[in-house]
C-alpha cells in the first residue's frame, strides 16, 4: 500500500511538470516569433551555418623532398637527387563520406629511374553509427606507431631500420578495408581498436599472397594526459599474412609514445621519446619457422621556435634470416623557417653482421604548397 | 513489486523528466564563456585551447577526440585560425552532429564585420587568413554577435529553454554595452596614441578603443623578430615617441624586452583569451583586466 502510494506521488509530480509545460507553451510561441523577427534578414535560426570559400575543388598540395648525401660506401660518395613528389587531393564527398588520393614521384634508389605510383586512395565513412569509421581503398596498414606516417611526416630522413627491413622504404601498405572504433573503457581515456584486412604488395616480410589468405592486422591505441603539458600513448599491434613462399606470417608490436609540450610556450620547446619494438615469426617452404625482431627508440628535442635536434638508435633483423641483423645509429638537426619548409642534416651509421658496416651524411629539403591537412598527434 | 524494483522504475520515471545538459566543445575558452553564460545550468562547456595558449598552433590530441566525439555542440572562430588543428579533430571525431553544417557546428565568425580581408592571397605574406583577420573577439561588442549566433543553435537544440537563452541573451548585450562604455571611458583620454604590437591580432581591439598599432615586432605575420625589423622597431619608437609595446601571453617577452630596453618604453604583455592569467574567470574580466593592464602603462 505504502508502494502504491509513494508511486501515485511520482506519477502526480511527473504529471504535474508536463502541465506546466504545457501551460507555457502559447508564451513561448509567441517569444520565439518575437525572436526570429529580431534576426537579421537571411539568417535563419532554423539553420546552422556557416562561412567558408564558395568553391567545390577539393584541397590540394604538394611536397617535394630533395636529398644530397655523402656515403663513405660505393663507389658514388656524393649524390643529390629529388627523392620524391607528392601530391594529395582530398574533398568531402557528400554528407556520408570523405575521399583522399595521394600520387607520389618517386626515384628508384636502385636503377635511378623516377616513376609514379598511387600510394593512397581511400574513402572514408563520416557518419558510421556506434562511432564507428570505416575505411575503403589504398592506405597504410594500421601496424606500429611509425608506418602510419608519410616519409615528409617523419621527423628522420628515413624509417628505422625494423620499418625497412620488413616493410621496404615506404612502410607498409594494404589495398582492402578498415574500420575503427572508440573503445568504451572505465578510465575514460581515449582506447581506439582498429581492424584492416586485404592485401598488401610484396615486402620483404609480408607478401601478396596468391591464394585466400588474406592480410589482418589489428591495432589497440590507448593514449594518457599525464599532465596538461605531456601525453603518453600506447600502441599494440598485430599482423597475420603470408610470405613470398606463401607461407604463414605473424607479427606483433608494441610502441610508447610520450610527448612534453608546454602549453603556454607550445611553439618554443617540445621533447618526444618514441619507442618500438617488433617480433616476427615466419614459416619457410621447409617447415621451420624464421623468428626474429627489431626495435628503435627515437628522442627529439626542440630548441627554439624552429630548431630540432635528435637521436635514435636501431636494431633489426632480416624476417626471412634468423641470424642476420644490424645496429644503426642516427644523429638529427632541423630547421623550419616556416611550417612549409623543412631542412634537415642528419648523420647516419649502420652496421650490419651481413655486410659492412657504413656511414652517410644526408641532407634533406622538404617544402609544400597548397592545403595540406594536419598529421595525426 | 519488490522493492529495489519500484525503486528503479521510479528513477528511471524521474530521469525522464531531467533536463539533460547540452555538451559544447569551443576551440577557445572566450566561446566557452559566452555559451556558458547564454546557457546557463542547461549547457555543460569545454574549451581545447587554454587561455594562455597560442591558438594557431594546439596539438590535435586523441583526448580532444574523446570531448567531441561526444559533444552537441562545437563552436570555432573559424576564419582559418584552427585550420591547423580542428579538422584532424573533427575528422577522428565519428560525430555527424559537429561536422561543418551539422545542426551543433557554430561558426562564432558569422555576421561578424571583419577587418584585413587580404587582397594578395599567397604566403608569401606570412601566416595569412584569407577571410580576414580572425581575433574578433577582441572586440567586445562582437562578443553580442557570437552570443547571438550561439543563442541561435541552443534554441534550435533545445527550445523548451529558448526563453531562458534569449533571457541571457539580453543580458548579457546589457552588460557588454555597460561595460563597453566604461572601459572606453577609461581610455579616453589615450585615444589615437601610437603602439607597437607583437603579431597582428589586436586590429579589432584596436578598433574599439581609438589606439593605433604603427608595427609589428614579426616582419610578416608568424615570422619571428628578426634583427633587422628590431631595429627598424626601435627607430621607429624612437622617432615617433611610441612608448608601449604590446606583447602576448604565449610570446616569449626577449624581442619586446629587447626594443624596450633600447627605447625606454614599456612591454603590456595583455591576455588575448579568458584564462590567460588566472583572475580572468569570464568574457567582461579578460577586458577589464587588458583595459586596467594598458591604461596603468600609458598613465606612466
Amino acid at each position: 500500500m505504502r508502494i502504491l502510494k509513494t508511486s501515485i506521488i511520482i506519477f502526480a509530480i511527473c504529471a504535474n511538470s508536463t502541465a506546466q509545460t504545457d501551460s507555457t507553451a502559447v508564451e513561448d510561441s509567441l517569444s520565439l516569433h518575437e525572436n526570429e523577427q529580431s534576426i537579421p534578414i537571411g539568417f535563419s535560426a532554423a539553420t546552422p551555418l556557416i562561412r567558408t570559400a564558395p568553391s567545390m575543388n577539393p584541397d590540394i598540395s604538394a611536397i617535394g623532398d630533395f636529398r644530397s648525401s655523402y656515403s663513405d660506401e660505393g663507389p658514388r660518395n656524393l649524390d643529390a637527387y629529388f627523392n620524391a613528389l607528392e601530391v594529395q587531393v582530398s574533398s568531402v564527398v557528400d554528407p556520408y563520406a570523405e575521399a583522399k588520393f595521394l600520387f607520389s614521384f618517386g626515384k628508384d634508389s636502385v636503377n635511378g629511374e623516377y616513376s609514379a605510383g598511387l600510394e593512397i586512395a581511400t574513402l572514408t565513412s563520416l557518419s558510421l553509427p556506434f562511432s564507428i569509421q570505416a575505411t575503403a581503398g589504398r592506405f597504410k596498414t594500421h601496424f606500429s606507431k611509425v608506418n602510419q606516417l608519410h616519409p615528409h611526416a617523419f621527423s628522420f630522413v628515413e624509417f628505422p631500420a625494423v620499418i625497412r627491413n620488413y616493410f621496404g622504404d615506404e612502410g607498409l601498405f594494404m589495398e582492402g578495408v578498415s574500420a575503427s572504433i572508440l573503445v568504451p573503457n572505465p578510465w575514460d581515456v581515449y582506447q581506439e581498436f582498429v581492424l584492416d584486412v586485404g592485401r598488401s604488395g610484396a615486402t620483404p616480410s609480408v607478401d601478396y599472397g596468391a591464394g585466400n589468405r588474406l592480410l589482418t592486422t589489428a591495432q589497440l591505441n590507448t593514449f594518457f594526459d599525464l599532465s596538461e603539458n605531456s601525453t603518453i600513448g600506447f600502441g599494440l599491434s598485430g599482423l597475420s599474412g603470408v610470405n613470398s613462399v606463401e607461407k604463414k606470417l605473424m607479427m606483433t608490436g608494441f610502441d610508447l609514445t610520450y610527448k612534453w609540450k608546454p602549453v603556454q610556450y607550445n611553439t618554443y620547446h617540445s621533447f618526444t621519446w618514441q619507442t618500438e619494438a617488433m617480433l616476427c615469426r615466419s614459416d619457410t617452404a621447409d617447415g621451420s619457422t624464421v623468428k626474429s625482431y627489431g626495435a628503435y627508440t627515437l628522442f627529439e628535442y626542440q630548441i627554439e621556435k624552429r630548431t630540432f635536434v635528435g637521436v635514435r638508435f636501431d636494431y633489426s633483423g632480416l624476417p626471412m634470416a634468423e641470424r642476420s641483423d644490424e645496429r644503426g645509429v642516427a644523429l638529427h638537426l632541423r630547421f623550419q623557417p616556416s611550417e612549409f619548409q623543412v631542412f634537415a642534416l642528419e648523420y647516419q651509421h649502420a652496421d650490419p653482421n651481413y655486410g659492412p658496416a657504413f656511414s652517410q651524411v644526408v641532407f634533406r629539403a622538404i617544402f609544400g604548397i597548397g592545403t595540406h591537412a594536419a598529421h595525426a598527434y | 513489486m519488490k522493492k529495489s524494483t519500484f525503486v528503479f522504475f521510479a528513477i528511471m520515471m524521474l530521469s525522464f523528466h531531467l533536463p539533460a545538459q547540452i555538451k559544447i566543445v569551443t576551440t577557445i575558452p572566450d566561446l566557452k564563456s559566452i555559451a556558458e553564460f547564454i546557457g546557463g545550468d542547461q549547457v555543460d562547456a569545454f574549451s581545447i585551447a587554454a587561455g594562455y595558449q597560442n591558438p594557431h598552433f594546439v596539438d590535435p590530441k586523441p583526448s580532444y577526440i574523446l570531448k567531441l566525439s561526444r559533444a552537441d555542440v562545437f563552436i570555432t572562430v573559424g576564419l582559418d585560425l584552427e585550420s591547423g588543428w580542428v579538422p584532424a579533430l573533427l575528422n577522428s571525431a565519428r560525430n555527424p552532429k559537429i561536422q561543418k553544417g551539422g545542426e551543433g557546428y557554430v561558426d562564432a565568425s558569422l555576421n561578424v564585420p571583419l577587418l584585413q580581408i587580404p587582397t594578395n592571397i599567397n604566403r608569401g605574406e606570412g601566416d595569412i587568413h584569407i577571410y580576414g583577420n580572425p581575433h574578433y573577439w577582441l572586440d567586445p561588442l562582437n562578443g553580442k554577435i557570437i552570443a547571438q549566433n550561439i543563442t541561435q543553435t541552443l534554441i534550435r537544440l533545445d527550445p523548451d529553454h529558448q526563453v531562458q537563452f534569449q533571457e541571457r541573451l539580453k543580458k548579457f548585450n546589457e552588460t557588454i554595452d555597460a561595460k563597453v562604455k566604461q572601459w572606453e571611458s577609461m581610455l579616453s583620454s589615450f585615444r589615437n596614441t601610437k603602439v607597437i604590437a607583437y603579431h597582428n591580432e589586436w586590429p579589432y581591439f584596436e578598433q574599439r578603443f581609438g589606439l593605433k598599432i604603427v608595427d609589428f615586432l614579426e616582419p610578416k605575420p608568424g615570422i619571428p623578430p628578426t634583427p633587422s625589423q628590431l631595429s627598424k622597431i626601435i627607430s621607429v619608437m624612437k622617432r615617433d615617441r611610441i612608448a608601449i609595446i604590446i606583447n602576448s601571453m604565449y610570446f616569449k617577452a626577449e624581442s619586446a624586452e629587447l626594443v624596450a630596453r633600447n627605447t625606454g618604453g614599456k612591454v603590456v604583455t595583455l591576455a588575448t583569451s579568458v584564462g590567460g592569467v588566472p583572475e580572468i574567470q569570464n568574457y567582461f574580466e579578460l577586458f577589464d583586466h587588458n583595459v586596467r593592464q594598458l591604461l596603468s602603462a600609458l598613465q606612466h
